[in-house]
């Protein structure tokens, strides 16, 4: 048996409980003074590198039944905040409805951290690769507020993080995603996540970008989302150049006018490794490409004059 | 303040897990590291210590048959779980995965090695028909500075046509 008691008085403390609502119970009682801790991967990495210091309490999230897992309905799937990476990317029904997201999380770390590392922990993050798929794929995040369950558009939340941190004590417990069929009027779906890194694998992001949306029989562009992030970058929409796509055939004309949309648009954080120009062209070229790729090669034609609003 | 009630919830007991087939109690700090555990505490120094923020690999072991860095792994964690280690795998004799990397120059300093092994085991475990894609992605949180990698898929390739052979 190990022994190590002094180290053990001068320890954080670790608290299990039971369920969502004590540990916001927990987080309210110690305050700043105590963190949510699911996976622990990113939180172990910050206190090693010194960016932050080990709280005195941790309240472990990983004891609370209920919260791991993933269910499909009839019409959404259900994520357990605290899934891990790795179950999530290889469970059939993501795979099936959201190959994006499957995508996202096999471009996070390593497969042992994503066995350790949690859904809710990634988003949670702030800066999660997986978000700017949540954002394009009209997620829905469910947050245990001590009183009672709220729900809140994965867009909107990352949308408010751009002026304010979310509260502390507030808990994911939950990721809804629509199930989008593909119908009469939208025959064909398309959706798409890519990451840019300085290296293929197992590397931060530089940029993230994630684009879903829809193609009338007509062949015009409907219900287009795109969201870019990556990096210490909060992954937000970009609503000028979703609004460009709106109802249009895309051509070589209004291509130029998204890529310069998106250029405009995605406010990247740089660092000493890339430019905020490198990063918004990047992603304004990973977006164009997958219009490319889903409408087929553009005309040269100017825009669709019914089109124009 | 915290009630008594709640206060049940606190971690100070000893954690009870189980190491290489063998039930252990460890008298630990619940933050203390699964690294530091295995190598200071238990003197199992076949586990690596390198980068220690989850991103070489060296220190790579099984939890309830799932690679995960033992750098990232809190006592807490280990509650209840199957831990096993690279001295684990060779309790009556080597591993065939050993032996393949062995056979086929998966190694040059060896420092990597151990970790490379656990990874390969828990993919094998799950997937015994990789593609190389598969063990790339399964490889991908392993580094190895000295060998380029070329013998080290090498030596997994072997290892699934071992396993196949015999089965």
């Amino acid at each position: 048996m190990a022994s190590g008691q002094e180290d053990k008085m001068m320890s954080p403390s670790v608290w299990h409980p039971r369920d969502a609502t004590e540990a916001w119970t927990f987080k309210k009682l110690l305050d700043a003074d105590a963190i949510y801790v699911a996976g622990g991967t990113l939180l172990r990495t910050q206190w090693e590198a010194g960016i932050a210091t080990m709280p005195k309490h941790l309240i472990d999230l990983s004891s609370i039944p209920g919260l791991k897992g993933i269910v499909k309905e009839e019409h959404s799937i259900t994520i357990g905040a605290l899934t891990p990476l790795g179950d999530c990317r290889k469970d059939p029904h993501v795979i099936r409805h959201y190959p994006m997201l499957a995508d996202a999380i096999r471009s996070i770390a390593a497969s042992s951290v994503r066995n350790l590392a949690t859904v809710g922990g990634n988003i949670a993050s702030r800066v999660g690769d997986s978000l700017p798929v949540f954002i394009v794929s009209q997620a829905e995040f469910e947050w245990n507020t001590g009183l009672s369950p709220m729900t809140e558009d994965a867009s909107q939340w990352a949308e408010r993080l751009q002026e304010q941190l979310p509260k502390a004590s507030h808990l994911l417990t939950r990721v809804h995603l629509p199930i989008i069929e593909e119908t009469e009027l939208v025959p064909k779906r398309f959706g798409a996540f890519h990451k840019v890194g300085r290296r293929e694998a197992f590397t931060q992001s530089l940029v993230t970008v994630a684009i879903s949306g829809g193609i009338k029989a007509d062949g015009k562009l409907a219900e287009i989302r795109i969201a870019a992030g990556g990096g210490q970058t909060i992954p937000h929409r970009l609503p000028a150049a979703e609004k460009l796509l709106k109802g249009q055939i895309p051509n070589r004309e209004l291509l130029g006018e998204v890529h310069q949309a998106v250029m405009n648009g995605y406010r990247p954080k740089s660092d000493p490794f890339a430019t905020d120009e490198y990063r918004k062209k990047a992603a304004a070229n990973l977006i164009v490409m997958e219009l490319w790729k889903a409408c087929g090669e553009p005309s040269g034609a100017g825009r669709e004059q019914d089109g124009v609003k | 303040m915290i009630n008594r009630s709640l206060a049940e919830r606190r971690s100070d007991k000893v954690i009870e897990c189980d190491i290489n087939g063998q039930p252990i109690s460890l008298d630990v700090p619940p933050t203390r590291r699964l690294l530091t555990i295995l190598r200071d505490d238990l003197q199992m120094t076949g586990t690596k210590v390198s980068c220690e923020i989850g991103r070489c690999g060296a220190c790579m072991v099984l939890v309830d048959g799932q690679q995960v860095n033992s750098c990232l792994t809190m006592a807490y964690q280990c509650e209840g779980k199957k831990i096993t280690t690279i001295e684990g795998l060779s309790q009556a004799e080597i591993d065939p995965i050993q032996q393949c990397f062995l056979e086929e120059g998966g190694y040059q300093c060896g420092y990597c090695t151990p970790g490379m092994i656990i990874s390969v085991k828990a993919l094998l475990s799950h997937n015994p028909e990789p593609s190389t894609e598969d063990i790339e992605e399964a490889l991908s949180g392993n580094l190895c500075r000295c060998t380029g990698y070329g013998g080290i898929v090498r030596s997994v390739q072997k290892a699934v046509q071992l396993r196949r052979d015999s089965s």
